[in-house]
């Protein structure tokens, strides 16, 4: 790669290692004035890395980095201080002063003019964990664009925006582009790479495989790249009437900018119900309520009882939930593949006998779930902590079905996996669905509910705003209620 | 009413060791640090103090032993929390046990017997005076350090959020050992005030669980420099008063266990429920 | 830890001990053989190596089991004074056959103990109420409340220190060697290790306790009730070490009084740190601090090195093992 004089920023040869884990293995990459550059790639495949490693964030274990100015980074889950004002975390670290004090009055011009300059409208005195996820995006990109960096790195920016929103951002960002910041976009909707990229490199397993321009290229060849292969199709629908199973009425739960306000729908067995919205518009209220884990007010049906009490009390009545974060609420990292999967089912026959856990019953279902699931690990005992994501998904998501439960909520459930392994579990649900299982899939991927669902309902500011059957699928309609729209 | 100014300067005498080492335990609990081994920092600082004034002759010399004593003490914390990502709890008792094994045998090394040092050059009365003043301009000085400087900004980020810290170009954890150096410092001071500014001499188990009690009195002042004095001289006047109940029938330990009995309440919430620090005793 | 770290942190130890024996003017090569030789050197010695090893044993079970609950218990030493206190309360009061007294005085030393883990249990599970903070008060007030107690109400009018009435010799507990001060207390001991390490691993109490401590998200939404976990953790912890007290009570000294422990609460957490949280290994360790604080008598006594020496060398291990066995378990908040 001949040396670029008008590049804003070169990767040269970056490797790193994580112990023996490769994670980055001689990566080229190149970053101009004046673009913005799309970069791809499974989970996994090493783009994060590569981004904190450009932005000084995290040391290279070889390779160069060449930036001409700094190097601004807005992480796909902010790292801001919640507790702190919008102003203050902007200028942390470039604090401007008085003598000794710090200059909060010209600190709030600051926030203020470059939010006018890039048209990121937000309130400098505002308290960052009151702000919605969309706004609080803003400010992350304001503290990053103080630093007047030479190029601005985004990962993964649109996840946690409605469709109207992600317009609006590539707008800023094209706008960026054009006074000269050399723009880097990591995402995986591919969609957006051929719709506003000028660039697209993708990688796979820690290297570059492809390189070239979107106007030259195409989503499938792009999608190709990625997985080194086919995309695996999903499971086939089958023609299903749905029953009556579980019924949500004036369902009310947390509180604040992501509180739920209002839910009343229903999910029959048989039935995939998506509810559709953008991170932080109630959807983990719901699921919380629902899984029995925060106080909650209205009332909630299965199978026509009413369903209530303690989480235990309702994995018994036959409610699983796949949360949204694996590794902090549905498993041990620590423990064994066979200890994990006995998890929520401990206090009951068969796992249970007398006061012990039976343990030929546990490595049985243990080993039954590895199998159904493709789960790639040496054996049981191995710890979960060492399986990738989507191995560890896998785990998850093949317990809670393992039971047959009644209602199946899944929250975020191909979040940070590897494409085999999302189309693995999308088909599962599909084949419970099926089987009768009610399924309530929450995602902030609209294609991904899209893909799956039979009913829509989407969530804006804590109510539904709007339901579609799945004949009557208006993507358009969808994302203007995702943000707002009345 | 003279009775009531010997029962104020009494309050003063008791509560500054309690300010500085709670000082100290807002400090660093408001950078991310928990540290409970703020008695092991009083011990080390009072007997550091009282060493290097038997060996010098000096008072002021034993001052600053007593200042560096607490802060290697509270850098050892901050270096094993943030090079080692230890938990800095278990560090802390260990610390705790560290500085009274090695004090109890720094007597036997340094003065031949067990259990006390003979008397040493003091502060005197003057001295004691001016660290009761340094104290209560500390508590001052932190509160607006803490509020409108950039190195107050600073460190109250590192405590809610060490990760934001580093995304903004920081490095958190050096943030957090400075933090615990002067911590450590300020303990250390409190330390000094007890071996040569009430008194003139340092003697095995001085320090009496004052550290724990600093601890109490973060979590009333809700983790900020003046509300943790206010704290701290409620302590002291606690303190004071056990002279008068006792002769008047109250054991004494009744007296003893009021603050800490205190502090057992204020962990029901009484007191409001501020929040500690986000990331307190959270490895980075 | 790896093993190479492992034997590096131990020989560093060795090294400060020697260092701060050659600034007492000792001179390491006799601290350390005077050491050895007082734990290990005869019959008698080796029981009263037993005897601290048991005493430690009680408390390092406590803290280990609250550790593996995601507990900080670092008021054993209250849970062991309280529970000593019941004991010898009990002990004074009882005139019994040993077969019934004994037992009675050993549960009435569980019972304080474990209402006094569970004050700090019921405040985290009731309120949220930080252990660490709780537990450290609470070991001031034990001590407090013994002092009173024993100085006042409960003082034996035929001793003449602060201590409450000797135990008639049927409440004694039964003597495993002729003329030493080893009892059941240490068989009492090794069963307790391995019964707790059956119940971690192999019951279902054990599970959801486990998981409280390792992912406490995780184990809420599988159902387990943290508060409660986190009470009948502490009760059962603070019983352990109560009944630690009690032994030391029935078996050693055999009457309360505030000089019970030489603070083996504290160093039992360095003793289940180096076990691994683990009860079988914890026995080990055990022994291994048994001998430095049974041997550090003669240490002081033949080879005139301070034995606060092992206090500030049990301190320095408790640092160094801080790294180890928390590095892949955070607190999380909640």
């Amino acid at each position: 790669m001949s040396a670029d004089a008008g590049a804003a920023l070169e990767l040269r040869g970056i490797v790193k290692r994580f112990g023996t884990l490769v994670a980055l293995d001689g990566v080229d990459l190149s970053l101009e004035r004046g673009e913005i550059h799309a970069l791809c790639g499974e989970n996994g495949a090493g783009k994060s890395t590569l981004a904190r490693i450009a932005a000084g964030l995290l040391a290279a274990s070889a390779g160069h980095v060449e930036a001409r100015g700094a190097v601004g980074l807005v992480h796909q889950h902010f790292e801001l201080v919640d507790r702190l004002r919008v102003w203050e975390n902007v200028v942390l670290g470039r604090e401007p002063r008085r003598g000794l004090r710090l200059d909060a009055s010209a600190a709030r011009e600051r926030v203020r003019s470059l939010a006018a300059a890039y048209g990121l409208e937000v309130d400098p005195d505002a308290v960052v964990e009151t702000l919605p996820v969309g706004i609080a995006q803003r400010v992350e990109i304001l503290r990053e664009l103080a630093r007047e960096p030479a190029a601005l790195l985004l990962d993964e920016p649109t996840a946690v925006l409605a469709p109207q929103e992600i317009d609006a951002l590539f707008a800023t960002l094209r706008a960026l582009a054009a006074r000269g910041t050399a723009i880097m976009v990591i995402t995986h909707k591919l969609q957006e790479v051929i719709a506003h990229a000028d660039r697209v490199t993708v990688m796979r397993g820690g290297r570059v495989v492809m390189r070239t321009a979107t106007r030259e290229t195409s989503l499938e060849q792009i999608a190709h790249a990625m997985v080194g292969g086919d995309v695996p199709a999903l499971a086939a629908r089958a023609p299903t009437v749905a029953r009556p199973a579980f019924a949500a009425r004036g369902l009310r739960a947390g509180s604040g900018a992501h509180a739920l306000r209002e839910a009343t729908f229903t999910v029959g067995g048989g039935e995939i119900v998506g509810i559709a919205g953008v991170e932080g518009n109630g959807q983990t209220a719901l699921t919380d309520a629902i899984a029995g884990i925060v106080p909650y007010a209205g009332e909630m049906l299965l199978d026509g009882r009413p369903l209530g009490g303690s989480p235990a009390a309702r994995i018994a009545a036959g409610v699983r939930v796949i949360p949204q974060d694996r590794r902090r609420e549905a498993l041990v990292l620590p423990w064994s593949i066979a200890e994990n999967v006995a998890l929520g089912d401990q206090t009951r026959p068969p796992l249970r006998r007398g006061w012990a856990i039976d343990r030929g019953a546990r490595d049985a279902l243990a080993t039954e779930i590895m199998e159904r699931f493709d789960v790639r690990a040496s054996s049981i005992r191995t710890s979960v902590a060492s399986l990738s994501g989507g191995n560890q998904q896998k785990i998850v998501v093949g317990r809670a079905l393992a039971h047959a439960p009644a209602l199946l909520v899944a929250y975020q459930p191909t979040r940070g996996i590897d494409i085999g392994a999302a189309a693995l579990v999308a088909s599962r649900l599909i084949e419970a669905r099926n089987a009768g299982t009610a399924v309530l899939l929450v995602s902030f991927e609209l294609d991904e509910v899209l893909a799956l669902a039979d009913r829509i309902l989407v969530l804006y500011r804590g109510a539904i705003a709007g339901e579609f059957g799945r004949d009557g699928f208006d993507r358009a309609r969808i994302g203007a209620l995702m943000a707002g729209a009345a | 009413m003279q009775e009531f100014a010997g029962f104020l300067e009494l309050t003063l005498i008791k509560a500054t060791p309690l300010i500085f080492a709670a000082l100290a335990g807002v400090v660093c609990e408001r950078a991310g640090i928990l540290n409970i081994s703020l008695e092991g920092g009083l011990t080390v600082g009072a007997f550091a103090a009282v060493a290097v004034s038997y060996l010098t002759g000096s008072p002021i010399a034993g001052l600053a032993a007593g200042v560096l004593a607490g802060a290697v003490l509270g850098g050892l914390l901050g270096f094993a929390a943030t090079r080692f990502g230890v938990d800095q709890i278990v560090a802390g008792t260990g610390l705790n046990l560290l500085a009274a094994g090695g004090t109890a045998f720094g007597i036997v090394v340094l003065f031949g017997t067990p259990g006390a040092s003979p008397e040493v050059p003091a502060l005197g009365a003057r001295g004691e005076a001016a660290l009761i003043v340094l104290a209560l301009v500390s508590a001052i000085g932190l509160q607006l350090g803490l509020d409108y400087t950039p190195w107050g900004l600073r460190l109250r980020a590192c405590g809610e959020s060490p990760h934001a810290v580093r995304s903004a170009g920081l490095d958190p954890r050096r943030i957090r050992l400075i933090a615990t150096l002067v911590g450590g410092a300020l303990a250390g001071l409190g330390g000094v005030f007890l071996s040569l500014g009430e008194l003139d001499i340092y003697s095995d188990g001085m320090t009496a669980g004052r550290g724990f009690i600093a601890l109490a009195a973060v979590i009333f002042g809700r983790w900020t420099p003046l509300g943790a004095t206010g704290a701290a001289l409620a302590f002291g006047a606690l303190s004071a008063l056990q002279f008068v109940l006792q002769r008047a029938g109250v054991p004494s330990e009744l007296m003893q266990a009021l603050p800490y009995l205190a502090a057992l309440a204020a962990l029901t919430g009484i007191v409001g429920k501020a929040r500690a620090p986000a990331a307190d005793g959270v490895p980075y | 830890m790896s093993a190479r770290g492992a034997w590096l942190f131990a020989a560093l130890l060795v090294a400060a001990a020697a260092a701060a024996m050659a600034l007492a003017g000792a001179n390491p090569a006799a601290g350390f053989f005077a050491l050895v030789r007082g734990a290990l050197g005869g019959e008698h010695q080796l029981s009263e190596t037993l005897v601290q090893t048991t005493a430690l044993l009680f408390p390092s079970l406590a803290v280990a089991l609250a550790f593996r609950a995601g507990l900080f218990n670092i008021g054993a030493e209250g849970q062991l004074i309280v529970g000593g206190l019941f004991a010898g309360v009990a002990g004074a009061a009882i005139a019994a056959p040993a077969w019934i007294a004994i037992p009675l005085i050993l549960a009435a030393g569980a019972a304080g103990g474990g209402f006094w883990g569970g004050i700090a249990g019921a405040l985290r599970a009731r309120f949220g109420g930080n252990e660490v903070i709780a537990t450290l008060m609470l070991n001031i007030v034990a001590a407090l409340v013994a002092n009173y107690l024993v100085g006042g109400p409960l003082h034996s009018a035929a001793a003449t220190g602060a201590e409450t009435p000797e135990l008639a010799t049927t409440s004694w507990l039964p003597v495993l060697l002729g003329g030493t001060r080893l009892t059941v207390a240490f068989p009492l001991a090794l069963a307790l290790a391995a019964f707790l390490r059956y119940v971690l691993d192999g019951t279902v109490f054990g599970y959801s306790l486990r998981a409280a401590g390792d992912a406490p998200q995780a184990a809420a939404r599988a159902g387990i009730d943290l508060g409660r976990t986190a009470l009948v953790a502490m009760t059962l912890s603070g019983a352990i070490a109560g009944l630690g007290g009690a032994t030391l009570v029935a078996g050693v000294l055999h009457r309360f009084n505030v000089a019970l422990s030489p603070g083996y609460g504290f160093i039992a957490i360095a003793v289940a740190l180096v076990g691994g949280l683990d009860p079988l290994r914890i026995v080990l360790a055990a022994f291994a601090f048994g001998i430095l604080q049974s041997g550090s008598l003669t240490m002081q006594a033949l080879a005139h090195v301070p034995k606060d020496t092992v206090t500030f060398i049990e301190g320095l291990a408790i640092v160094g093992l801080s790294a180890r066995h928390f590095a892949g378990r955070r607190r999380e908040a909640g």
